[in-house]
C-alpha cells in the first residue's frame, strides 16, 4: 500500500508573504489549509476563513443544562424526596439553591470547554503531530512562516500541492507522511496500555502486601482502636469479675432523685399546700407536659396526638375524680399504657403541683352552685 | 443657540419650576428623596467615568486610549454635581434619621449620631468632592493640556497619580453608598453595600461612554475607533452585569438566610407591596436582558445592540437606586408629576452639560504617545 500523506508544507520568509499566498492556495481547493507561525498574526484567521469554533455554543448549552440539573436535583431532594423545614424556610427555597446552581453551571461549562477542546476539536489522543517530526519545525518556531495543505477526506494530490505552493511563492516544500498506527491511539494499543496498568497495580499491590507481612515495622495508625476502654455488653479485663465498673454501694441515692417510701397509691400524700402559687405552677407544668394528650380541660380530648390512635385518660371522669393522688403520681413517674414516664421531665414539685391543678380542673368541670357563694361581690 | 439646546433649556426650566412647586405641594421629604436619587444617579455615572479614566492610567491600558476623551468629558459632570451635592446637604436634617435631634433619644442611633450628624456628614461630602475634583484636575485637565503640548510627562504623572485616584474613588463611592443611601435607615447595615453601588456606578459610566462613542461615530467623528474597541466596552458591560447580580444577590441571600430582625426589615420593606415588581423589573433589566443579549461574541461589538443595552443599563441603574432610596420613606412606589419634573430638570441639566463638554479638547487624546498603539489594537 502506498504511504498516505498528511500534508504538504511550504515555508515563507515573512508574514506578509504568507498572507498574500493564502488566497491563491485556497483557490486551488486541494485540502484543508493550516498556517503555522512563530507568533500570532493579525488577519490570519480572516484570510484562512476559519470557521467559528462550535465550542462556545456547546459550553452555553451545557452550562444551562448544569443549572437546570442543579435546580432539579435540589428541588427534588429538598422539596419532594425528603422535605425538611430548616431555619423556618420553605422546603423549596430558591434562594438557597442559587449558589449550587451557579457552581454546577460553572462545573458543566468548564468540563465541556476543557474536554470538548481536547477530544472533540483537537482530536486527541494524538501522540505526535506530524509537524513535530518535520524538518521545518525548527524554522517555524524561529523565523519562518509555514502554510500547509492538509489532507481532509480524500487523498492529497502531492504533486499538485507542490506546484500550487511554489507558485504562491513558498520555498522549502516538504511532504509530511501520515503518522503510522504507532503515533495514533488505536484499540490494541489502548487495550495493551490498560492491561499493563492493571498488571502493574497487581504486582505492586502483591509486593506491598507481602512486604508488610514480612517487615511489620510500620504498624498502621490504630492507637485509638487499641486503647483500653469499655465496650457496651462486652466483658472487661480491668476488674476480675469482668465488669467495667463497680456496683454502687447498697442504699446509694442518685442526685435529684428521692426514692418513694411506698408504692401504695392510697398511702402517697400530696406534700404541697393548695395555694394560688402552687396551682399556677401546676397549671404551667400541666400545660407543658400533659395538655397535648389530656387536653386543656383534662377531658382526654387530645390537641396534637389524634394521629397516634392513643386514648388518653379522661382525668375529669368520675373514676379519676375519686382516685387517690398517688394514682396520678405513679402514672407520671412510671408511665401508663401508651403514656411514657415523665420522671425525667417533671421535678417532684411539678408533679404534685400538676396533680393539684388536675383536681382544680375536675372541680371546674363539676362545679356546684355553692361554689359560687362567697365569690360574689 | 441651536434648536436642540433651546428645547433642552426649556425642559430644564420647566423641570425646575415643577420641582419648586413640588417642594411646596408634596412636602420636603419627597422632594429631598428625589433630589438624593438624582444626585446619586448622576454622581455614580460621573464617578464610573472617572474610574474608567483612572483604570486606564493605573494598568497602562492601551486599547482604551482612543476613547479616553469620552469618559474624561463625562467625568466633568462632577463639577455641577458639587453644587447639587452641597444643596443636597439641606436634605440631611430632613430625611436622615441619624442627623435629627430625636436620634439622641434612640439608644442605637445615639452611638452613630456624631458620624451621621450634619457637621460630620457635610465634612465627608466636602472632602469627597475635594478629592474627586483633584483627580479631575490631574487626570482630565492634564490630558486636555496634552492635546496641545504633546508632553509625554503627563502619562508618567497620571500613572503615578492613578492609585491615589482609585483610592479616592473606592473610599468615595463607599461613603456615597453608606451616607446618602444606607443612612436613610441607619439601623440597617451591610458591608458589601458600597461594592453594590460601585458595580452600578461602573456600569452607568460605561454605558454613558458607549452611548457617547456611538453618538459621535454616528456623526462621523471617532472613525478610527473600531469594532475591537467596542468589543472591549461590551465585554466590560457584560462582566459587570454579572458582577452586579452577584453582589446584589449575595447580600440578599446572606440576610435571607440569617433572617435577623435588624437586617431583614430592610428587605421586608422592599420585597412587599409595590416594591416587589420594581426590583423584579430591575433584575430583568440589570442582569437577565443584558446577560443574554451580550452573551455571544458578535453581540459585544454590534453597535446597534450595544446602544440599546446601554440605554437599558442606565434605566436599570436608575431603577436600582430608586428601589434603594425611595422605600426608606415611601411604603409604596410613587411616580407622578414631581418625579417627572425632577427627571426633566436633572436629565435636561445633565444633557446640557454634556453638550457643553462635547467639544472639550479633541475627540481623541491626540497628544498621547500611546494613541497610535491604541488605534492598532486588535482582539
Amino acid at each position: 500500500m502506498r504511504e498516505r500523506t498528511f500534508a504538504v508544507l511550504g515555508l515563507f520568509d515573512s508574514a506578509d508573504a504568507l498572507l498574500k499566498a493564502i488566497p491563491a492556495v485556497k483557490a486551488g481547493g486541494l485540502g484543508r489549509l493550516e498556517a503555522y507561525t512563530p507568533y500570532p498574526i493579525h488577519g490570519l484567521d480572516e484570510a484562512l476563513e476559519l470557521k467559528r469554533s462550535p465550542l462556545a455554543g456547546m459550553v452555553v448549552v451545557m452550562a444551562f443544562l448544569g443549572a437546570l440539573a442543579a435546580l432539579a436535583m435540589q428541588g427534588w431532594m429538598s422539596a419532594v424526596d425528603y422535605p425538611i423545614i430548616t431555619g423556618g424556610k420553605a422546603p423549596f427555597s430558591w434562594q438557597a439553591f442559587v449558589p449550587i446552581l451557579f457552581e454546577l453551571m460553572v462545573l458543566f461549562a468548564t468540563f465541556t470547554a476543557g474536554l470538548g477542546m481536547l477530544f472533540l476539536l483537537n482530536r486527541l489522543p494524538f501522540f505526535g503531530h506530524p509537524l513535530l517530526s518535520s524538518r521545518a519545525i525548527q524554522a517555524i518556531t524561529r523565523d519562518r512562516f509555514a502554510l500547509a495543505i492538509e489532507a481532509d477526506k480524500a487523498d492529497l494530490d502531492v504533486e499538485a500541492a507542490r506546484v500550487l505552493l511554489s507558485g504562491a511563492g513558498a520555498r522549502d516544500i516538504e511532504v509530511l507522511p501520515m503518522p503510522g498506527a504507532r503515533e495514533i491511539l488505536d484499540a490494541p494499543f489502548i487495550l495493551r496500555s490498560l492491561g499493563g496498568i492493571a498488571l502493574a497495580c497487581l504486582v505492586a499491590g502483591t509486593l506491598l502486601h507481602q512486604a508488610i507481612k514480612l517487615f511489620p515495622v510500620l504498624p498502621p495508625m490504630s492507637h485509638m482502636q487499641e486503647q483500653p476502654r469499655l465496650n457496651a455488653y462486652q466483658p472487661s479485663a480491668f476488674f476480675r469479675d469482668g465488669h467495667g465498673m463497680r456496683q454502687p454501694v447498697p442504699g446509694t441515692v442518685a442526685r435529684g432523685y428521692l426514692p418513694l417510701g411506698t408504692r401504695d397509691p392510697d398511702a402517697l400524700v400530696n406534700p404541697l399546700p393548695r395555694t394560688q402559687a402552687v396551682l399556677l405552677q401546676g397549671r404551667e407544668a400541666y400545660r407543658v407536659r400533659c395538655l397535648v394528650c389530656h387536653g386543656a380541660l383534662g377531658d382526654g380530648v387530645p390537641t396534637l396526638t389524634a394521629a397516634y390512635q392513643a386514648k388518653p385518660a379522661n382525668l375529669v371522669s368520675p373514676e379519676f375524680r375519686t382516685a387517690p393522688d398517688g394514682r396520678f403520681y405513679l402514672a407520671i413517674v412510671d408511665g401508663k399504657n401508651a403514656m411514657p414516664t415523665y420522671a425525667a421531665d417533671m421535678s417532684e414539685d411539678e408533679r404534685w403541683a400538676a396533680i393539684h391543678y388536675v383536681r382544680a380542673l375536675q372541680r371546674a368541670q363539676n362545679a356546684k352552685d355553692s361554689d359560687l357563694e362567697g365569690s360574689r361581690p | 443657540m441651536s434648536v436642540r439646546n433651546k428645547r433642552l433649556w426649556g425642559a430644564t426650566l420647566v423641570g425646575l419650576a415643577g420641582i419648586l412647586i413640588a417642594y411646596a405641594k408634596v412636602g420636603a421629604e419627597r422632594f429631598w428623596l428625589n433630589w438624593v436619587l438624582w444626585f446619586v444617579f448622576l454622581l455614580s455615572l460621573a464617578l464610573g467615568a472617572l474610574f474608567l479614566v483612572a483604570l486606564e492610567h493605573l494598568v497602562a491600558a492601551r486599547w482604551s486610549v482612543p476613547i479616553r476623551r469620552i469618559p474624561e468629558r463625562l467625568s466633568t459632570l462632577l463639577i455641577p454635581l458639587t453644587v447639587i451635592g452641597l444643596i443636597g446637604l439641606a436634605a440631611v436634617p430632613v430625611i436622615y434619621p441619624g442627623a435629627r435631634p430625636e436620634a439622641l433619644a434612640d439608644k442605637l442611633l445615639a452611638g452613630k449620631a456624631f458620624w451621621l450628624g450634619l457637621p460630620c456628614f457635610s465634612l465627608r461630602v466636602v472632602l469627597c468632592f475635594v478629592a474627586w475634583l483633584a483627580a479631575l484636575a490631574v487626570l482630565v485637565k492634564g490630558s486636555l493640556a496634552q492635546d496641545r503640548s504633546h508632553d509625554p510627562r503627563f502619562n508618567i504623572r497620571a500613572r503615578r497619580f492613578a492609585p491615589l485616584a482609585m483610592a479616592f474613588f473606592g473610599f468615595g463611592i463607599t461613603l456615597v453608598a453608606f451616607d446618602w443611601i444606607s443612612a436613610l435607615e441607619p439601623a440597617w447595615y451591610s458591608d458589601i453595600f458600597g461594592v453594590q453601588l460601585f458595580a452600578g456606578a461602573f456600569l452607568a459610566g460605561l454605558s454613558a461612554t458607549v452611548l457617547m462613542v456611538l453618538h459621535l461615530q454616528g456623526r462621523d467623528r471617532l472613525p478610527e475607533v473600531g469594532r475591537d474597541h467596542l468589543y472591549n466596552l461590551g465585554g466590560f458591560t457584560f462582566a459587570f452585569t454579572v458582577f452586579w447580580a452577584y453582589i446584589a444577590f449575595a447580600q440578599y441571600m446572606l440576610m435571607w438566610y440569617a433572617d435577623l430582625p435588624e437586617e431583614v426589615f430592610w428587605y421586608e420593606k422592599r420585597l412587599h407591596g409595590g416594591w416587589l415588581p420594581v426590583i423584579l423589573v430591575t433584575g430583568v433589566l440589570h442582569f437577565l436582558i443584558p446577560f443574554f443579549a451580550l452573551l455571544s461574541r458578535d453581540a459585544k461589538k454590534h453597535p446597534g445592540r450595544l446602544r440599546w443595552i446601554a440605554i437599558v443599563m442606565l434605566l436599570a441603574h436608575f431603577l436600582d437606586l430608586y428601589w434603594l432610596v425611595f422605600p426608606a420613606l415611601m411604603p409604596q412606589p410613587v411616580f407622578s408629576w414631581p418625579e417627572l419634573s425632577f427627571a426633566l430638570f436633572f436629565l435636561g441639566g445633565a444633557l446640557l452639560w454634556i453638550r457643553r463638554v462635547r467639544g472639550l479638547g479633541e475627540d481623541m487624546p491626540v497628544g498621547d504617545a500611546f494613541l497610535k498603539q491604541g488605534l492598532e489594537f486588535r482582539l
